[in-house]
């Protein structure tokens, strides 16, 4: 339906995971949640259109929705949980260090925070060699590339892809791949990336300047903090914080192959 | 045929009172009749139920068409009206109550002045069993028409509610108490009052296993009210009453066994459910509603678990005819019949959205696409999706219709909003369309191929008009 169904190649992982052609993922039949937000699931200025589903992450994620009027949130679990469902399991090779996932906005929004003092607080905290992975655009921005290359290794997943084009369909094989080397994942705002990492066994951590989108209230941030304390600070428990985090991802609700591709509109009849 | 006075010439009483449940109930009273007992069948009812009392049968009725019922049989017919009734009895049956036993002749009793007709005509010691439907009974409750108007000719005197009948089951024992009776088992009926198919004592009710008499109830009422027109579901309405202990209250009538005296050696069954008790109850809770539940709760880990040990334990019951007790699923009733699991799945399916219930997949809004989900979620094969030939019929009810044209309404505006979206897309993506044409013209040489063309043309054009000069 809805372009954003293509980014970090989510429609191609769930084609795979329903046997079907990953290179050429059929049209789902509404808009899947392509990101972990406080919100009804769908990204900012997504035209929806009322009436066609939307696919979320968590039932908590569905219930939201429901309250800003979103009456048909279908609860399905992320994609990236799936891709794990049929990934080969961990081969146990010892983890090492901290994968640190700077905060980025999205394409277009701009980030007023320093990242020479958020590198800075990094290097101080963590005790093991630190992985930077930067978003595609501040990672083609040779000033922000080369600050953080300074600190430590610098890596990108991929491009999320725009409009069904030049989307990375390995992106979130990369992030499992990039994950599971580490023994932490940590950002400066809790998102997808954090919580993939606490599904996968890395230990959690949120810290250091959140660096507020240009215009953004503060309140959000708060906001989130407030309701998932035990996904916050520089060494969170991470027992609480992998069940939070696998509750946030859906890790409870993931449907069969035979029901997703019913509930996605990929039955061929 | 005996005119005793105030009998109506011509006259019969519409749908007289009988059932099997009642069957059972006057086979579990003939401890209480024997040879020479005098028993008095008060009021329309079925002959086929009271025919193969022993003793001497006497029966009561208004009009002298309804005696010709009794002609074949050896039963003493009286015609006319309660309140000249002078004869006793051993034994009164009046399980059609009391509303039908005055005629429009002579006084009009109410509720409490038929007892105690009735009472007088009850000898010391003697036992009467006697039903009293509740006007806040489920089936006044989901009935469209107002009881108070008058709609047939039966109904010269239409007081529904204002009669004087007591209204709980406590009530209606103090109220017999007090003109000397001693109840000795009352028992709530379904799902209506003339024709019951399912009776349970007070004990059982309180103290039974909840699920399981819910269950029966709201059997019992969905096959009665199978394409009746209602305000509202009966088997939700009989069922959710009984799992909130309310089932008595809510019952549309009740049943009493009360001696005139003290109360005499009979034992009525705790409950009877079609032609006899009821087999052991096993406890739990019926799986249509646990599934309705987990479906309102959008619970999707304890929808697949129940749909998966459904299929895997009891996969050619309906779901309405499964008691699910922890991992323990057993069919209640073994005499419904058995279906195709698939088509299990889809019965269930078209309740949920015959119901208008809230469910985790509103994109499958038609019974197909919400049966193929089920399927999948069930792990059943949903390719193809099966079709019912014999689909149940259900309750035809008016809150549910309301519901639907709900859903309609916003299904019409989605479908409008989605069309409009399209509409737009196809704008974008004709312009998109005619520029990449233009590109592929441009780099396929068309355009300069065409110009090249025009200026030969235009030259040959030159040529000509030069030589012609």
């Amino acid at each position: 339906m809805h372009h954003a169904n293509h980014f970090y190649g989510h429609a191609h992982v769930l084609a795979a995971y329903c046997g079907l052609d990953p290179e050429d993922p059929p049209r789902i039949n509404g808009y899947l949640q392509h990101g972990w937000n406080v919100v009804d699931g769908l990204g900012a200025g997504t035209p929806y259109v009322s009436g066609r589903p939307v696919f979320v992450w968590s039932e908590q994620t569905r219930r939201r929705a429901w309250s800003m009027g979103r009456r048909y949130a279908t609860t399905v679990g992320a994609p990236f949980l799936y891709l794990l469902s049929m990934a080969e399991p961990d081969d146990g090779t010892a983890r090492e260090g901290t994968i640190w996932y700077p905060f980025h906005g999205w394409e277009g929004q701009h980030i007023a925070g320093d990242h020479q003092r958020l590198i800075d607080e990094i290097l101080e905290t963590e005790d093991g060699p630190v992985t930077f992975c930067l978003y595609w655009h501040e990672y083609r921005d040779d000033r922000i590339r080369r600050r953080y290359e300074k600190a430590g290794r610098v890596i990108c997943h991929g491009y999320r892809g725009l409009r069904r084009r030049d989307t990375d369909t390995r992106f979130l094989h990369h992030q499992l791949g990039e994950l599971r080397r580490h023994r932490r994942v940590a950002s400066n705002r809790l998102s997808s990336a954090v919580l993939y990492g606490a599904a996968v066994g890395c230990e959690p951590a949120v810290y250091g300047d959140p660096m507020q989108l240009a215009g953004e209230v503060r309140a959000i941030a708060e906001r989130i903090r407030r309701q998932w304390p035990e996904l916050h600070g520089k060494s969170p428990d991470p027992v609480a914080a992998r069940e939070s985090a696998r509750a946030e991802l859906g890790a409870d609700v993931l449907a069969s192959p035979a029901e997703l591709r019913e509930t996605l509109g990929w039955a061929v009849r | 045929m005996r005119h005793i006075g105030g009998e109506m010439a011509g006259w019969s009483d519409a749908t007289p009172t009988g059932g099997p449940a009642y069957g059972h109930l006057l086979e579990a009273l003939r401890p209480l009749v024997q040879a020479g007992t005098r028993v008095l069948v008060a009021g329309p009812h079925d002959p086929g139920l009271v025919a193969g009392l022993p003793g001497e049968l006497t029966c009561l009725v208004r009009g002298e068409q309804d005696a010709d019922l009794w002609e074949d049989l050896p039963v003493a017919v009286l015609c006319g009206s309660l309140a000249k009734l002078t004869d006793q009895f051993d034994v009164i049956i009046a399980l059609d109550g009391v509303a039908r036993l005055c005629t429009v002749e002579g006084p009009q009793y109410d509720w409490t002045e038929s007892l105690q007709a009735l009472c007088r005509a009850l000898r010391p010691g003697g036992a009467l069993l006697l039903a009293v439907e509740n006007e806040l009974g489920v089936h006044k409750l989901v009935d469209r028409t107002v009881v108070t108007s008058a709609h047939t000719d039966a109904d010269w005197r239409p007081v529904g509610e204002y009669d004087d009948k007591p209204g709980t089951p406590a009530r209606l024992r103090d109220r017999l108490t007090a003109e000397g009776l001693t109840v000795s088992w009352l028992g709530s009926a379904w799902p209506l009052p003339a024709a019951p198919s399912f009776i349970a004592d007070e004990p059982t009710l309180r103290h039974g296993p909840a699920g399981a008499l819910a269950a029966a109830a709201s059997g019992a009422a969905g096959a009665a009210y199978a394409r009746r027109r209602v305000l509202s579901d009966p088997r939700r309405l009989s069922s959710a009453a009984i799992r909130a202990g309310l089932g008595a209250e809510l019952a549309p009538a009740w049943v009493v066994l009360a001696f005139r005296g003290m109360a005499g050696p009979v034992r009525l069954p705790p409950v009877v459910l079609g032609t006899g008790p009821m087999p052991q109850l096993p406890p739990g809770q019926l799986l249509e509603e646990l599934l309705i539940g987990a479906c309102l709760r959008h619970d999707l880990p304890a929808i697949r678990r129940l749909l998966a040990a459904w299929v895997a334990e009891q996969p050619t019951a309906t779901a309405n005819n499964v008691l699910v007790d922890g991992d323990v699923f057993a069919v209640l009733d073994e005499t419904r019949p058995r279906v195709e699991p698939a088509i299990a799945v889809r019965r269930f399916a078209t309740t949920l959205l015959a119901g208008g219930y809230e469910q985790p997949w509103p994109a499958a809004g038609d019974t197909d696409s919400l049966t193929a989900v089920l399927l999948a979620a069930a792990g059943l094969h949903p390719d193809p999706v099966p079709a019912d030939d014999e689909p149940l019929p259900a309750p035809d009810s008016l809150r549910e219709h309301e519901e639907r044209v709900r859903r309609l309404e916003e299904q019409l505006a989605d479908a409008a909003a989605r069309i409009r979206h399209v509409e737009s897309e196809l704008v974008v993506r004709d312009g998109e369309l005619r520029r990449a044409r233009l590109q592929i013209d441009m780099f396929s040489g068309k355009v300069g191929y065409r110009v090249t063309r025009l200026g030969a043309r235009a030259a040959r054009k030159a040529v000509r008009i030069l030589k012609n000069r």
